[in-house]
């Protein structure tokens, strides 16, 4: 072809675009940008590291600042315990500097949105970037985690007009209009149900949002107020971070301050390396399940093969379950790029700046189309439930590097409880408002055991720390719910081992006062454990969610005495006369809770380390006047013998039984290559709905042992709509009674 | 006047006196087997001073104030009695759970943010003391499960078996209903009568709280139960010692409120860090006297920075959730922070950002910095101020401690230098540099968090270290005056004689004021009006109870107030006494807005969400005359002259500078030196650096202030 009408055919294909839809090449690549030209020139003048550490602490008592202030004004109930970030960011849209509290994931997630902005706004003439324009975008294809995450960011010029930086601010902030109320649809088949998706969009000028704008996205969503008000917060919060910033800039310069961002990234990119490199060079391997897509029971498998290579650290995640086309369990890639880096800022290096250039020399592989990398028509709301189990798959690889290394900057952990346990709510409140979002438990998972020391019950959830659990008071003044049981531990529930896992507590709900209102609950683990332990500790059981209905609650407990006040008492024993009790997988579309109804749900448990015939006597007998275990199992699990009545240890015999046991383990143990005979099968088993790879990760199964394709061609999965599968199975059942079914 | 105020620290037991216009100051060690004893060691040295035998003074003073720095001790000691604990069933491991983020209450960022490392204080209460008695109230104070009096019998009963020694009851929405605790209260009386094994103390959450929020509350109450004996058996020990010597009236002991009350008036909570809320108190003063709008106080000691916030038109900033050692609890307290930057901060090299670190852990006082010589081997700030020559060797701490540069360089060397490259003197001045801007920063944040715009505050500075280093936070800060405060050396105890007598009384609702989706102004405004009197009336029950006319008596109504369902709640100083009609609503809901916008900017007020009321609380008072600022030391010789020389090194002139040094007992009432220069006190040193100037003023303070242009 001709070179005039090459040229000319690439400029018809560049301005004839039916969408600019999400960039894959974006997307794919989380590495630092280049230094630009302004960096460059900034760079060469500017290199003295103290006058750097100065101006950056200025930098991050800024986004401090917005942090507080997003905290403290958002009327999200995400906001009000740190589920945001605020950020300022190099003009490639790396983030530099970020506030050290909230959600640490989203430190990696906001990267591509604002490249988004770079590549495609930034000299589209019916866009532009210019000084006083405001950006938001909601989702996640472009950037961010889900769609109830809404952002907003604003570009920064320096006094010449040069593009010098972004600031955003992202907040969770629940309901969006989604298909089920509060903004985390389960039920959501495609992506279009799950809420308003907004990509990169221009909504304000000259630091003003367009109030036709917020109508439009009022107008998508249950709850009006939310939105108009959070949506001035979180730009309010991005003019107070442009306006210190602006302080900073008269104070030193425009290029030092441009200079300091891109050295945090690179110190701080350096740094991460050379504590990569102290650890030992090997792989190491982990697969975990996900048990459920939250509408159906199902074995989705998450593996990771970390390979650690000098200051490199590959996470592999091949021949993970194919993704489903019409579930919202999937993952878009970087959140789970996200997830991961949350394990290394919260959970081994706690010290270090939340920044892009933590995750930098980490280098995630994964098959596209499948559950952790999903193709953009494949829903994703519910994403937490395939990367917090990937989270928990690095959490199982992660101690086994660090565990030689001389030099830690935190304990050797096991693996944190790993789903949001809480009810998301919904409906018409007490006072004739149109509410959705969820209950502060989430932030109630339990941590777990450490190399030195037992994990805290309930106590904070894997994506932030200083979070909280709030006040039983405050929630039933703005919503009808009410707990009957908010916190009781329950006993038996925590990873078994030397140290064991924290315990999680069990909750017991239901709503006055209002009669259109209902809760929906999205975890996976009831069927199969979703937290397990470390060096021979146990993992979490598994935890169904239980209803008893057709009773009105408040009529009944009063006669009921104190030690039947938990899950366990009134599923087994049954105390209301001709309520209703059941037990169902926690994947609970919104359902209308009709008042004094109960629904029950239970805080998961932290994975216990090592092994627990070497638990310290004492500690077993505590934990039993604590009530976290059983007096069974004290006996059964940790072989501690003790007098029932003055729960004092017989040490003698307790050290006889627990080598006991270990003689029996070895009677049980047999050669490795025999128990692979016995073992190992050839495929997953007929019947069993597995998804993902079994031994040869190049063959993806889905969902039975025909169902199967080579890795890369099996781009997704789609699940039967339950109800037809129910229907059907009635239909059979009516059939084989005899009776004939009319078409 | 004639007035006397006593603050009791850690080490020093303060004694500030007013006595027909002349101001004395003492100092005694604290005595912790009996605090009365340092108490009255401090009081006989201040009569000395005056001439008069103690117990002539004790007897011719109109009031004894007592403030305190040591109400925390018992809670990290665990000294306090067996607590039984009752609540609402469903409830019990409210404290061990500590609403998630208890691990992390009362520590600093760092270790808050590791949560691998994350592990929560032992409880205060065994869970075997934690009882769920069968009862629930609602939000609105409808009962939804009556109590059940023999379950309650049956479970003190239990309590009592287990040791119990006294009662916290903490029930679910007793704040809107208190008839299950007042009825838990009764059974306990009734079971156990005082004639019996002596009174059980029994603390009912909603006497010490009335704010929504079970797990706050409860704190609160237990805090209070836990401290309760203690403070009643040493204050009362005090105020029979004190009867004993000539003093006929009630103590008044300082409340965190910033107002004060007489022992049958106070519960224990109130009494915590009183004493750095009277010396919050001081600094008000020090606002009012000279006209300045928001005073920032910095107390600089050798292991901590405190920060607090003081306005000039009186009124206090409050944190209604403020942490006390480790526990979150809910009581109204003058807002203060103690950050972890101090003298004794440990410096070190930063291998991230390739520069030095100082912070957060200090050197403490035990072994201290390299240069006290007990041992100290990491370098500190105190050993780069010397290094630099801002501290004496020969006069440390009025000449009680001989410091050894020679262990400053050594550390300094070996620490810093072997990392950074250069040499001594400029690791020392990264040091200083870097502890300015931390405490520059903490500043910042506590300042614009609250509300306040950072350059337009005013800065004061005291403790041992504060004026060491004040230009330079105040440089980093960018705010060009600060003053080092008269009465520096007993600034607690100065506040505490000029406190009044306050109280708060609040109470949890939750009252739309606008709703959006009706386009309503909707407050019930004969509601809210019932309220502010019912708590108008407590407030006034408590100071006439205190012997108070109702004439002296002066009352503030507040709203605590939202749009939409945000988590902050700004108190709104109501314009009126009582609100009339909707133009006062209109009235109310602007100056809420006003707040807010001078808070968060005005793009962030959203009354379009809707504006709630959560709070009503009336603030009553008496009115009171205050210590006039002067020290006794303003008659001092009027032409400086210094006593010596030595070369200090600053940022402006790191190979040296050529330093006047002064001793502070030579200088006049209007003394000015230009910076750089060196003042040498009895408790601290006084560092102006290049660029900034010294005066002192009749009061006795000192303003240092950056020249105009030199930075």
């Amino acid at each position: 072809m001709a070179t005039a009408v090459k040229s000319k055919l690439e400029q018809f294909l560049d301005e004839t675009v039916v969408f600019y839809g999400p960039d894959r090449e974006i997307l794919g690549d989380h590495r630092l940008a280049p230094r630009s030209v302004l960096e460059e020139r900034a760079m060469a003048k500017h290199r003295d590291p103290h006058t750097t550490s100065l101006l950056r602490s200025k930098l991050e008592v800024t986004a401090e600042e917005a942090f507080y202030q997003l905290e403290q004004t958002g009327a999200a109930p995400g906001a009000k315990w740190g589920d945001l970030i605020a950020g300022i960011f190099t003009a490639e849209g790396d983030l530099a500097v970020a506030s050290s509290g909230g959600v640490l994931l989203f430190s990696v997630v906001c990267q591509p949105v604002l490249r988004y902005v770079m590549k495609y706004w930034r000299n589209e003439p019916t866009v532009g970037v210019r000084p006083g324009d405001v950006f938001m975008s909601t989702d996640p294809r472009f950037g961010n985690i889900h769609t109830p995450d809404q952002n907003m960011f604003i570009p920064v010029f320096t006094d010449e007009g040069e593009l010098a930086l972004w600031v955003m601010v992202i907040v969770h902030e629940g309901e969006n209009g989604s298909v089920e109320p509060g903004g985390m649809p389960s039920a959501a088949e495609s992506p279009y149900m799950e809420g308003i998706r907004m990509p990169p969009v221009k909504v304000g000028e000259n630091f003003t949002l367009r109030r036709d704008v917020v109508t439009w996205l009022q107008n998508s969503v249950r709850d009006p107020m939310l939105q108009i008000q959070d949506m001035k917060i979180r730009l309010s919060a991005c003019l107070k971070i442009k306006e210190r910033i602006d302080e900073i800039a008269r104070e030193y310069s425009w290029e030092e301050l441009v200079a300091a961002l891109r050295w945090t990234l690179e110190d701080t990119e350096a740094e991460v390396r050379r504590r990569l490199a102290a650890w030992p060079d090997g792989t190491v391997r982990s697969t975990v399940f996900a048990d459920s897509t939250l509408r159906e029971n199902a074995l989705i498998k998450i593996a990771v093969e970390a390979r650690k290579r000098g200051d490199e650290l590959v996470l592999d995640f091949r021949g993970t379950s194919p993704q489903f086309t019409n579930r919202s369990n999937n993952t878009v890639l970087h959140a789970l790029k996200g997830m991961l880096a949350q394990e290394f800022l919260t959970f081994v290096w706690p010290d270090l700046p939340r920044n892009q250039a933590v995750f930098a020399p980490m280098r995630v592989v994964t098959d596209y189309g499948s559950a952790l990398d999903c193709t953009p028509e494949a829903p994703n709301a519910q994403s937490m439930m395939t990367f917090f189990p990937a989270f928990t798959a690095l959490q199982m690889v992660v101690p086994k590097f660090i565990y030689a290394c001389s030099r830690r900057y935190t304990k050797i952990l096991s693996p944190w409880y790993n789903m949001i346990t809480t009810f998301i709510y919904g409906g018409i409140n007490q006072y004739g408002e149109t509410v959705g979002n969820l209950c502060a438990d989430l932030n109630g998972m339990s941590g777990g055991a450490r190399d030195d020391a037992d994990g805290e019950n309930s106590i904070s959830p894997i994506f932030a720390a200083m979070t909280d659990l709030g006040e039983q008071e405050v929630l039933e003044e703005e919503t009808p719910i009410v707990k009957i049981v908010p916190h009781r531990l329950m006993t038996d529930n925590c990873g078994f081992g030397k140290f064991r896992g924290g315990t999680g507590y069990q909750m017991i709900a239901t709503v006055r006062r209002a009669d259109a209102f209902g809760f929906m609950t999205t975890c996976v683990g009831s069927k199969f454990p979703s937290t397990y332990g470390l060096f021979g500790g146990y993992g979490a059981p598994t935890y169904p969610l239980c209803k008893v209905k057709g009773v009105n609650a408040f009529d009944k407990l009063k006669d009921l005495p104190e030690e039947r006040w938990t899950v366990a008492s009134i599923m087994n024993e049954r105390p209301f006369e001709g309520a209703r009790y059941s037990t169902h997988h926690m994947g609970m579309q919104f359902e209308i809770v009709k008042q004094g109804e109960l629904y029950m749900i239970v805080q998961g448990a932290g994975g216990g380390y090592g092994d627990p015939l070497e638990r310290d006597p004492d500690a077993v007998i505590k934990d039993i006047r604590d009530a976290i275990i059983s007096e069974s199992t004290a006996r059964r699990i940790f072989k501690v013998a003790f007098d029932a009545r003055t729960l004092s240890v017989d040490a003698k015999e307790t050290e006889r039984l627990r080598n006991e046991e270990r003689e029996a383990r070895k009677r049980r143990a047999r050669p490795f290559d025999e128990f692979l005979k016995d073992w190992v099968k050839p495929a997953p088993p007929e019947g069993l709905p597995y998804y993902g790879a079994w031994d040869d990760r190049e063959t993806i199964y889905m969902g039975s042992p025909e169902r199967k394709a080579p890795r890369g061609q099996a781009l997704g999965v789609t699940m039967p709509d339950p109800r037809d599968v129910r229907i059907a199975q009635l239909e059979d059942m009516l059939r084989k009674a005899g009776i004939n079914l009319q078409e | 006047m004639r007035r006397l105020a006593v603050d009791v620290g850690g080490t020093f037991t303060d004694c500030f006196v007013e006595w027909d216009g002349r101001h004395i100051e003492s100092k005694a060690l604290t005595t912790y087997h009996n605090l009365a004893v340092g108490f009255l060691e401090a009081v006989d040295r201040a009569a000395a001073q005056l001439g008069l035998e103690a117990d002539r003074m004790l007897g011719g003073v109109d009031s004894v104030r007592y403030g305190t720095t040591l109400g925390t001790n018992a809670l990290i000691e665990r000294r306090g009695p067996r607590l039984g604990v009752i609540v609402t069933m469903g409830f019990e491991c409210g404290m061990r759970l500590s609403r998630g983020r208890g691990y992390g209450d009362g520590l600093p960022r760092h270790l808050q943010v590791d949560l691998a490392g994350a592990t929560r204080p032992a409880p205060l209460v065994d869970q075997a003391l934690i009882v769920g008695v069968n009862e629930r109230i609602d939000a609105r104070g409808e009962v939804l499960l009556p109590l059940n009096a023999d379950d309650v019998r049956a479970k003190v009963r239990r309590l009592v078996d287990q040791g119990a020694q006294g009662f916290v009851v903490a029930l679910v929405n007793s704040v809107v209903n208190t008839a299950h605790e007042e009825r838990i209260e009764e059974i306990i009386r009734d079971e156990y009568p005082s004639t019996l094994f002596g009174s059980f103390p029994v603390i009912l959450s909603h006497r010490i709280s009335q704010r929504k929020s079970e797990y706050a509350r409860m704190m609160a109450a237990v805090v209070c139960g836990f401290l309760h004996e203690q403070m009643f058996y040493s204050l009362g020990n005090l105020e029979e010692a004190l009867r004993e010597r000539n003093y006929r009236k009630p103590v008044l002991l300082i409340h965190n409120t910033g107002g004060m009350a007489s022992l049958e008036s106070t519960h224990a909570l109130q009494t915590i860090h009183s004493g750095p809320v009277a010396g919050l108190g001081a600094a008000q003063r020090v606002a009012q006297e000279h006209s300045l709008p928001v005073v920032v106080a910095t107390d600089m000691g050798g292991t901590s920075f405190d920060v607090g916030i003081a306005q000039g038109q009186g009124s206090w900033l409050y944190d209604f959730n403020p942490v006390i050692d480790r526990w979150l609890v809910s009581t109204p307290m003058v807002y203060l922070r103690t950050l972890g930057a101090g003298g004794g901060s440990i410096a070190r090299y930063d291998r991230l950002w390739r520069t030095v670190q100082v912070g957060p852990d200090s050197a403490g006082s035990e072994p201290g910095p390299a240069c006290y010589g007990r041992g100290g081997m990491e370098p500190t700030v105190s050993d780069a101020d010397l290094v630099l020559g801002y501290l004496s060797p020969d006069y440390y701490a009025d000449g009680s401690l001989q410091l050894d540069r020679s262990l400053a360089e050594l550390v300094i060397e070996e620490n810093l230098v072997s990392q950074l490259g250069g040499s001594v003197v400029q690791a020392a001045l990264l040091v200083k540099q870097k502890v300015d801007r931390n405490m520059a920063d903490a500043v910042f944040m506590e300042v614009a968090t609250r509300g306040f715009d950072p350059r337009k505050i005013s800065l004061i500075s005291y403790g041992g270290a504060g004026p060491v280093h004040c230009c330079g936070f105040a440089a980093a800060l960018g705010v060009d005056r600060v003053m080092v405060p008269p009465f520096s050396a007993v600034f607690s105890a100065f506040g505490a004689a000029n406190l009044r007598q306050l109280h708060l009384h609040e109470r949890s609702v939750y009252l739309t004021v606008y709703n959006p989706l009706t386009r309503e102004v909707t407050l019930d405004i004969a509601a809210v009006n019932r309220i502010c009197d019912d708590l108008e009336a407590q407030g006034a029950d408590d100071l006439a109870r205190q012997g108070f006319d109702s004439s002296a008596i002066r009352h503030q109504v507040e709203f605590e107030m939202r749009y939409g369902n945000q988590l902050v709640q700004l108190s709104v100083p109501s314009p009126i006494a009582r609100l009339r009609n909707v133009d006062d609503v209109l009235g109310l809901i602007d100056a809420f807005r006003i707040n807010y916008s001078e808070r968060f900017g005005e793009k962030a007020a959203a009354p379009e969400a809707g504006v709630k009321i959560v709070a009503v609380r009336v603030v009553s008072w008496v009115v009171g005359t205050a210590v006039k600022l002067e020290s006794a030391e303003t008659s001092r010789g009027a032409t400086p002259r210094p006593a010596g020389e030595r070369t200090c090194h600053f940022l402006s002139h790191p190979e040296g500078v050529a330093t006047p040094v002064y001793r502070w007992n030579t200088l006049g009432a209007s003394s000015a030196l230009p910076g750089p220069a060196i003042i040498e006190a009895p408790h601290t040193t006084y560092v102006v650096e290049p660029g900034w100037r010294f005066e002192t003023d009749a009061s006795g303070g000192a303003w240092m202030t950056r020249v105009n242009g030199q930075h």
